[in-house]
């Protein structure tokens, strides 16, 4: 799959009402001289991610930033304010590490979700402002919109490749 | 299911979002004065002083406590629905996912008050914050309070981020099927989702995570409160099956909550296409599950108490099942775990009247079940001259009504304005249906 964004290019948005026919023209339109720019799909369909040999997500490597971070966090925070006072409570060790495992641990989920977040949002790239170019409202009901690129002279070839699979057709410069 | 088309489905649920009719404004009138009535005996408190509740030695921790381990453990269920049953790959979950989660998240809103209003001077709240005091005294992280406060708070946050990253799809599906200040308003809270293959990419593996993340922390939550107790050395309280016994009752009574929102839920908004009985059936049959851990659980406390040897323990259990407290004992025995065995009736799980009226008794009896362990046990420890007894004041009763209004309050604003069944979730559940049909 190739991205293009030249702005002499035309987009040639073809919306699909079955799922199965947009992944088979996914499939021939990666075959042809047209580039896929994008595709909008009304649910996660691992059948358009497998069409599009999609990588995996590395929001997992924030994630796991986050928990790291945040084990130690907590641990160090427990163990710290310990340290500011050597107040024995119940003969227990100042730095007692089992009670101080649970801070930490809750640490860990903490920070490892914002870590989650901060990875969705940047790998997503959200909030997007531009979100309404080359986007169609069906995309988020119950259709599949494959946005393809061609020369401004091909548009009307590339229609016509849409309207053949079965299509609806929407085009934008 | 798979007979409804996505266009059904976000017909059904944006369907939802039309202006109400008078009575829904009516009916949250009504909750906004409960609610009233909660904030001025609160603020009656505050002016007073914390002995305008029925709390006094030596049952210290009341309904304040009991609300607090009520609440947070409706909110269990809603996690349980979310998280767990997502990573199980549960499809059933799906219709009831969402509104389990928003209970999740005003539950714990809920339960994170109580602390605050049994503080008494909750100015002071601020010593809970790991923040030095005059003295550059830390708050104790060894105190099973602190964890709570680190654990709640936790379990706030992630929950709040947990449902509001499941919504975004379904944001979006409401911004482009909106008008005027409504489209302006989902324009910004979708953060401009438009569902492209990126975005999704991401999003399933975040939201996988999520979801492995919320698990062990809804765990570590309720144990966390059960060490409230068991890290004190109370009879009745000091006992190790505390952490798997809360957990379980935590559930159950959330499940409970599932039933009695979801039932009424799906009559007033004709979803039931989409909340079908099988589904209502499934957290039925969960119910009897959670019912016989609960069950168990209480025998088992029995058990140790009898095993020990120990007459304190032996005497704390006798009490709790003949003494002052032995009404709200067997409203806990009989709603927790007897009456939830009719659900092995298969008639009776699907059966609405039977599920709502079971779903209420369960509630009750999770709600006494607190009662009977926070009030009980110090009512009757070690000392047989310092035993006594509890009965909430008026004051506490008007914050529990004001509690329980705020609840069904915020449950009520948000089924009006925001898609409260996961359009999306239930647009992929058809599509695994189709497929599965297929092949």
């Amino acid at each position: 799959m190739t991205t293009e964004n030249t702005i002499s290019h035309k987009y040639v948005m073809g919306l699909f009402s079955d799922e199965d026919k947009a992944v088979s023209t996914i499939h021939e339109l990666q075959q042809s001289a047209w580039k896929i720019h994008k595709v909008h799909t009304p649910i996660p369909s691992h059948k358009v991610f497998d069409a599009l040999k999609l990588k995996s997500s590395r929001v997992g490597y924030f994630t796991l930033t986050g928990a790291i971070l945040g084990f130690f966090l907590g641990l160090a925070l427990a163990i710290f304010t310990a340290l500011r006072w050597e107040l024995i409570v119940q003969g227990k060790p100042i730095v007692s590490l089992i009670p101080f495992f649970i801070v930490g641990f809750e640490f860990t989920i903490l920070f490892s979700v914002f870590g989650n977040v901060i990875g969705l949002l940047t790998q997503a790239k959200l909030p997007a402002f531009k979100w309404a170019d080359l986007y169609d409202p069906r995309c988020s009901g119950s259709h599949f919109g494959i946005v393809a690129s061609c020369e401004p002279e091909h548009a009307g070839a590339l229609s016509a490749f849409f309207k053949e699979k079965g299509a609806e057709i929407r085009t934008f410069d | 299911m798979a007979e409804l088309t996505y266009s059904q489905i976000d017909n059904t649920v944006i369907e939802t979002l039309q202006p109400p009719p008078r009575k829904y404004w009516i009916v949250v009138g009504l909750l906004g004065i409960g609610i009233l009535i909660g904030a001025s005996c609160w603020i009656y408190q505050i002016f007073t002083g914390i002995g305008v509740g029925g709390q006094n030695h030596p049952v210290a921790w009341g309904t304040y406590l009991i609300n607090f381990v009520f609440w947070v453990g409706i909110a269990h269920s809603g996690t349980l629905i979310s998280a767990i049953l997502h990573l199980f790959r549960a499809g059933w979950r799906n219709p009831i996912a969402r509104a389990a989660e928003t209970m999740t998240v005003f539950a714990v809103l809920i339960a994170g008050l109580f602390p605050f209003i049994h503080l008494g001077r909750v100015w002071m709240v601020y010593y809970m914050l790991p923040f030095p005091n005059q003295r550059t005294l830390w708050p104790n992280f060894m105190s099973p309070l602190m964890f709570d406060v680190v654990a709640i708070s936790t379990y706030l946050t992630v929950s709040s981020l947990f449902w509001y990253t499941g919504m975004l799809p379904d944001l979006a599906a409401v911004r482009d099927r909106s008008m005027g200040m409504r489209k302006k308003i989902f324009t910004i809270i979708s953060l401009g989702w438009t569902g492209h293959h990126e975005q999704w990419r991401h999003y399933t593996r975040g939201y996988l995570f999520f979801a492995a993340l919320a698990t062990p922390l809804v765990i570590s939550v309720h144990s966390v409160v059960s060490w409230d107790f068991a890290l004190g050395v109370i009879p009745g309280w000091h006992t190790t099956i505390f952490a798997p016994y809360f957990v379980a009752g935590a559930i159950h009574s959330g499940l409970a909550m599932v039933l009695t929102l979801m039932i009424p839920l799906r009559m007033i908004f004709n979803y039931e296409k989409i909340i079908t009985i099988d589904v209502l059936e499934n957290v039925a049959k969960t119910i009897i599950f959670t019912g016989l851990i609960v069950g168990f659980a209480y025998a088992t406390e029995f058990f140790i108490a009898w095993y020990s040897h120990n007459i304190v323990e032996i005497e704390s259990f006798r009490w709790r099942a003949t003494g002052t407290y032995s009404l709200p004992f067997m409203i806990m025995v009989v709603c927790n775990t007897i009456v939830p065995l009719l659900f092995f009736i298969k008639r009776i799980r699907r059966t609405i009247p039977w599920l709502f009226g079971i779903s209420i008794l369960v509630n009750i009896g999770m709600w006494y079940e607190r009662f009977v362990i926070i009030i009980g046990s110090v009512a009757h420890d070690f000392i047989p001259h310092a035993w006594g007894t509890y009965s909430p004041s008026g004051i506490e009763f008007g914050i529990m009504l004001g509690a329980f209004c705020l609840f069904f309050f915020l449950f009520l604003l948000f089924v009006k304005h925001l898609p409260s069944v996961s359009m999306t979730e239930m647009k992929e559940s058809i599509a695994k249906e189709r497929q599965s049909h297929d092949h």
